[in-house]
């Protein structure tokens, strides 16, 4: 029921992970799962691209310069069969040996070039799909989650989960494609280099902790530098966004010098910050390609002497120059990612937060479908009704709406009016047997059944971007054009309506803001009539609309309302003296109800109310 | 420069419109040319240095073949090299990069200034979101433009340069053999890099629509729960979702395209060093040591190419980045200071109107004409009169009072304070003046005391506390456990409209101003606080000048004189009495009124009355 005890504050909480939680990344394979096949054939690609990576300049090196330039020198070494295989291509064509290994190389550098586009592009198709799934997955609960749960978070809070940090974790899975173009190439290679010479190699894998130490110092020292430029920056937008919103305040109040000087204190030292970042990553972005350097100048010396002393080749120390690079790039990729990393894991918790929220309607198991022909009864049977426990909204309201009945609501603000009837629309969980339709029990039916056969004019309707045509209609593909025509006209909408520039095909911009507030209410109006409701019911907004459209809504509301089941939320006396029944409500509860003669007879407040009015209109 | 003093106006408009906007950068990078020009410098040195390695693993391979074994020369000059050019890119790219968040600093500086001067017709043109992400997202471009993007400039012409002398030097021949591709490597670069731009355009687009759509979506969710749409929306999303990743894939491919060919281009260029060379070496023109040295070289020479398509990108988007923050400066203000303007000593509050018209500037196509707001006015009020201005929606009455502090701009001689023109008044001095309080009681996220004393933070908090009293807000705020140091907003606690109408009222109400215009403001206070108010407010500004805009009849009812506008026309003027006795417009809207307010006051007091019983 409503009332239950969630901790809506979790959406509003800012995430800062700190700690490694690979659960979280796990989590993710759900979505890639599906796509396991070009996630395989990514990584059997990234081997073979790897591996021809590192075969071609195994080709310069040990067949082009040991084999062909220098014959003589050297000992015999692995040469991974591109001696053979240039011996092959020899044969076979009759080129001279030195072409045949440029042929060779060109082959590699080919099959390099393709494969690892095939690498890339595989997992681009994968994650992009697994992402658009898990968004598709996303929006699909949140767009079934009840209004209860809308009635508690903010839309923003929502909104930035299905859009931003789903963006995020495409940075986190483009980035492990990085990793994994880094690592293999660089296994491959030590391999080879293990191979060729063991001795040099170990003595170049010694430099690697240098690398990792430089690289763990950086981490450690830009990681707060990094932390106080997101809270500046973010301190920095919050200002403007505010004085843009305020701007009408802080121009009368004379502010702008005043709001220019704390701007500019934040700007200060967000730029300051910015700088001190820039100086930690300069001492540290040289260093790392400055470790190549020292891995040549360890070749130099190190492999030199193996090749004076006959155990290297010179091929190879040209090999393992070549291979220099190779060797720190994925300490190098691992820092890069390292932020996204743990941004990712933030956008992970806050995805699957969204996610795992199992807030729902109760949804029958075996629903009850409304009758094709509905009679349009509606009962209140006892019905409380709180949406947070211990402040109830609704009390032991009980009536009976007749089939085509025509029933006012009057209450002051608060009273429960419009509570009522998002209830009926089957917004909320309602106690089993307290809301019947047609005298089944609305707890009975799917909430699509009930919402299809009432219309309901919100006071807090929305216009989308769109056509005026999409707006009335609404998706619906039922409702033709000629449906959504009578229907405006229905409401005198299409007075407005064929002013505007291209009529129905108008397109409005989001919340219909190039409408008036009493045009939009007319569409809102004509979109309900459109879907042709057996139950309809006004929630009649008052609050600025001026006197004329009120009029022509007043009027509108008569022709629409006969013979149908209506509910109607009223303020003027006018609406409420041509309802069938009068239903007075007050903190939750009915006081009176009754038609017109009946509440006047009763003298009670209606009454009182009613002698207020017209004492006020005849004293004139 | 690092004073916090607002730039000089003038000097955010610059006279040089018609040239690229990113011409009109180059002043701001000049300011720090020492810098910049000293970075890109030592950058440069630094890849001369690098130039240098080659030549010594050539001596090292050179000195192994031959069997010579002194070595140490050779790695220690690399390691001697590597230092160097550790200092020269470690200093060089930090000053470039310096120059890159000083522009930012500086941008962002700019904008906030033009932005607190810019008026309400700006302000509709620019939806404060678009203005947040020119602020945010185009500067940051323009960072990244200048930071990275101008280096990568000077690197790629430069390195090849360099790469292209040492080649030279070792055998011009092999080095004739590379002309060939490098039209080849350029052409394939900016062909693909031009293309990956217009993908990542499209790419972005489809990011904001998506945004779009989804925050549309959720803000509409009601509507779209009430007539059970959610599949067809989930339909809709998808498509657009779907449309998204296979864009993104289109540029994933074409950037991975770029990645490969730029890695064939290099390494078929490499195949010719590799024959030829390897031929030339066979025929004993050149040594093991130059042939590796070549290898090497090429790898320094193509490197800056591979990031070419980066730095295309780079100052693509920073251009237009750039183009659209000069956009936002480009626009003067609206409402600014005539050059005789000159203040008055003391303000009385008299308020003169001759003839005064004002038309909305329209939208679109329609902007030319516009519709009329107010017609011919003419009015006198006196020092401490108390007026209320009452109309239908669109009559005019929010625009009457915005023209009166200079929010729209009223023609010369039309709106008189104290008898000055007050287009010949400091503006400054107007708003000092004349306080309104608009009809939208927009709060900053702040503390509620900061909120009430905004015009003037140091102001004593008796003062806070007597305007919070006046506007009736004194209880609930000795409600809140942190009373005036209550967080209002996002973070803070949600007043209700009504607590933030009076929060703004008692805004207004601190300045004592001699005039005071309260637009609208009682349309979410309840009757009763509103009378009580009313009543204060007639005595705190006794002997000075209020005017109440309502469309309410229970606010005008307090006024000395009550105004009724109509169609932006004056139709009516007197006291309450007078107008209800020429039962003209005022009498109808009293009437219509008096019913809705009637039916709402007895519902009150009944329902009042019930929990009285029920306790």
């Amino acid at each position: 029921m409503s009332g239950s005890k969630k901790d809506y504050s979790i959406f509003e909480d800012d995430i800062d992970i700190r700690k490694f939680d690979l659960k979280l990344i796990w989590r993710l394979t759900h979505w890639i799962a599906p796509y396991r096949k070009q996630m395989l054939i990514a990584l059997g690609l990234v081997l073979l691209a790897a591996s021809a990576a590192v075969l071609a300049p195994v080709v310069v090196s040990r067949v082009v310069v040991d084999g062909i330039l220098l014959p003589a020198s050297g000992t015999p070494a692995p040469d991974f069969g591109q001696k053979a295989l240039t011996l092959w291509l020899h044969k076979v064509t009759g080129l001279q040996p030195l072409v045949a290994a440029c042929g060779l190389y060109a082959v590699w550098i080919l099959l390099w070039a393709l494969f690892g586009h095939g690498f890339r592009i595989a997992l681009a198709s994968a994650v992009l799909r697994g992402l658009r799934d898990l968004r598709r997955d996303l929006f699909e609960h949140l767009e079934h989650l009840p209004s209860s749960f809308y009635d508690r978070v903010a839309v923003g809070r929502v909104m930035t989960r299905l859009t931003n940090d789903i963006e995020t974790l495409f940075e986190l899975l483009a980035g492990f494609g990085v990793l994994l173009g880094e690592f293999v190439p660089f296994f491959i290679a030590i391999t080879i280099m293990l191979a060729l010479n063991p001795a040099l190699t170990f003595e170049l894998l010694a430099i690697l902790p240098l690398a990792a130490i430089a690289t763990v110092i950086f981490r450690m020292v830009s990681g707060t530098v990094y932390r106080l430029i997101r809270s500046s920056m973010s301190r920095l937008n919050e200002n403007l966004q505010e004085n843009l919103s305020g701007i009408e305040v802080v121009q009368l109040y004379g502010r702008e010098e005043l709001n220019y000087e704390t701007y500019s204190a934040i700007n200060k030292e967000n730029r300051d910050q910015e700088n001190r970042a820039i100086k930690i990553e300069s001492y540290y972005g040289p260093s790392m390609d400055s470790m190549a350097f020292i891995a040549i100048a360890t070749i130099i010396w190190f492999g030199g002497h193996n090749v004076l002393s006959g155990t290297a080749t010179l091929g190879s120390i040209i090999l393992f120059a070549q291979f220099a690079d190779m060797l720190f790039r994925p300490i190098v990729a691992m820092g890069d990612q390292w932020n996204v990393v743990f941004r990712a894991m933030a956008s992970c918790e806050r995805i699957f937060q969204a996610l795992d929220w199992d807030e729902a309607l109760k949804i029958p198991e075996n629903p009850v479908p409304l009758p094709a022909d509905l009679k349009g009864e509606v009962s209140f049977q006892h019905l409380d009704f709180a949406y947070v426990a211990g402040s109830p909204i609704l009390k032991d309201v009980s009536f009976t709406i007749a089939p085509g009945e025509k029933v006012a609501i009057v209450g002051p603000t608060g009273s429960g009016k419009t509570s009522l009837i998002r209830l009926l629309c089957r917004f909320y969980d309602v106690a089993p047997q307290s809301i019947l339709i047609d005298g089944i029990d609305i707890m009975d039916i799917a909430p699509g059944d009930i919402r299809r056969r009432i219309g309901v004019v919100l006071q807090d309707f929305h216009i989308f971007s769109g056509s005026v045509y999409d707006n009335i209609a609404l998706g619906n593909p039922t409702i033709t054009r000629a449906d959504a025509e009578r229907a405006a006209q229905l409401v005198h909408a299409d007075g407005f309506i064929s002013t505007l520039p291209q009529g129905y095909e108008t397109q409005l911009i989001e919340r219909g803001r190039n409408l008036s507030h009493g045009q939009r209410q007319l569409l809102a109006f004509a979109r309900v009539l459109a879907m042709n409701p057996d139950i309809l019911i006004l929630d009649e907004a008052t609050a600025s609309v001026d006197t004329e459209t009120e009029l022509v809504i007043q009027d509108a509301l008569k022709k629409v309302t006969a013979g149908r089941t209506s509910i109607i939320i009223a303020h003027r006396l006018q609406t409420i003296r041509e309802a069938d029944r009068i239903v007075v409500l007050t903190q939750g509860k009915i006081r009176e109800i009754g038609s017109h003669e009946e509440l006047m007879a009763l003298g009670g407040t209606y009454k009182t109310l009613y002698e207020l009015q017209v004492q006020d209109v005849t004293s004139m | 420069m690092d004073t916090a003093r607002p730039p000089d106006s003038a000097q955010t408009h610059t006279k040089t419109r018609s040239k690229h906007p990113l011409w009109r950068l180059v002043p701001l990078i000049q300011r720090n040319g020492r810098r910049f020009w000293g970075g890109m410098a030592l950058i440069n040195t630094g890849r001369l240095l690098e130039a240098f390695m080659p030549l010594c693993l050539k001596m090292g391979i050179d000195r192994m073949a031959a069997g010579d074994t002194r070595l140490a020369f050779p790695a220690l000059a690399i390691l001697g090299l590597m230092v160097l050019r550790y200092f020269s890119f470690n200093f060089g790219r930090r000053f470039v990069r310096e120059v890159g968040v000083e522009v930012a600093f500086e941008m962002r500086q700019r904008l906030y200034w033009h932005l607190e001067l810019m008026g309400p017709k700006f302000f509709a043109g620019f939806t404060t979101g678009d203005l947040m992400a020119r602020a945010i997202n185009d500067i940051t471009l323009i960072r990244q433009m200048v930071g990275l993007g101008t280096r990568l400039l000077f690197v790629l012409g430069f390195s090849g340069i360099i790469a292209f002398i040492f080649m030279l030097n070792q055998s011009a021949s092999l080095t004739l053999l590379l002309l060939p591709a490098l039209p080849f490597i350029a052409i394939f670069g900016f062909v693909l890099a031009n293309r990956i731009f217009t993908q990542s355009t499209i790419v972005q687009q489809g990011f904001s629509d998506l945004s779009a759509q989804v925050q549309e979506n959720l803000n509409g969710i009601r509507t779209i729960q009430t007539h059970v749409q959610e599949a067809h929306e989930i339909r809709r999303l998808n498509d657009t979702s779907s449309r998204y990743a296979s864009d993104y894939y289109r540029l994933m491919f074409s950037n991975s395209a770029l990645n490969a060919g730029m890695l064939a281009i290099t390494g078929f260029t490499t195949l010719l060093i590799v024959g030829f060379g390897g031929a030339q070496v066979i025929a004993g023109t050149i040594s093991v040591g130059t042939f590796t040295a070549f290898i090497f070289y090429l790898g320094m020479m193509l490197s800056p190419v591979k990031e070419g398509g980066v730095m295309v990108t780079l100052f693509q988007r920073g251009g237009s980045a750039a183009a659209r923050i000069f956009e936002i400066l480009d626009h003067e203000p609206e409402i600014r200071d005539a050059d005789d303007a000159a203040p008055l000593d003391t303000i009385g509050g008299s308020i003169k109107m001759r003839g005064l018209s004002y038309r909305h500037v329209g939208r679109g196509k329609e902007r030319e004409g516009g519709w009329p707001a107010l017609s011919d006015i003419t009015l006198d009020i006196k020092p401490g009169e108390m007026i209320a201005v009452l109309g239908r929606v669109g009559s005019g009455k929010s625009t009457l009072l915005r023209l009166m502090v200079r929010l729209l701009d009223p023609a010369p001689g039309t709106i008189f304070l104290d008898g000055r023109d007050i287009r010949m008044l400091p503006l400054a001095q107007v708003r000092s003046q004349v306080t309104l309080v608009p009809q939208d009681p927009f709060l900053f996220a702040t503390r509620l005391g900061h909120n009430i004393s905004y015009d003037n933070p140091e102001r004593a908090i008796e003062e806070v506390w007597e305007a919070a009293q006046s506007a009736d807000l004194e209880t609930t705020i000795r409600r809140f456990p942190e009373r005036l140091e209550t967080q209002v907003g996002e973070r803070g606690v949600t007043l209700s409209g009504g607590q933030k109408q009076r929060a703004s009222l008692a805004r207004g109400l601190i300045r004592e101003t001699p005039v005071l215009l309260l637009d609208d403001c009682f349309s979410s206070v309840d009757t009763e606080t509103e009378e009580f108010i009313l009543s204060r407010l007639k005595t705190l500004r006794a002997g000075r000048t209020t005017i109440m805009v309502s469309h309410r009849v229970s606010t005008a009812r307090h006024a000395g004189r009550i105004i009724v506008l109509d169609q932006g026309r004056i139709a009516e003027m007197g006291t309450h009495q007078e107008l209800l006795q020429r039962n003209g417009l005022y009498a109808a809207l009293e009437r219509a009124q008096g019913q809705r307010e009637a039916l709402t006051q007895t519902l009150e007091k009944s329902g009042a009355i019930e929990a009285e019983d029920a306790s």
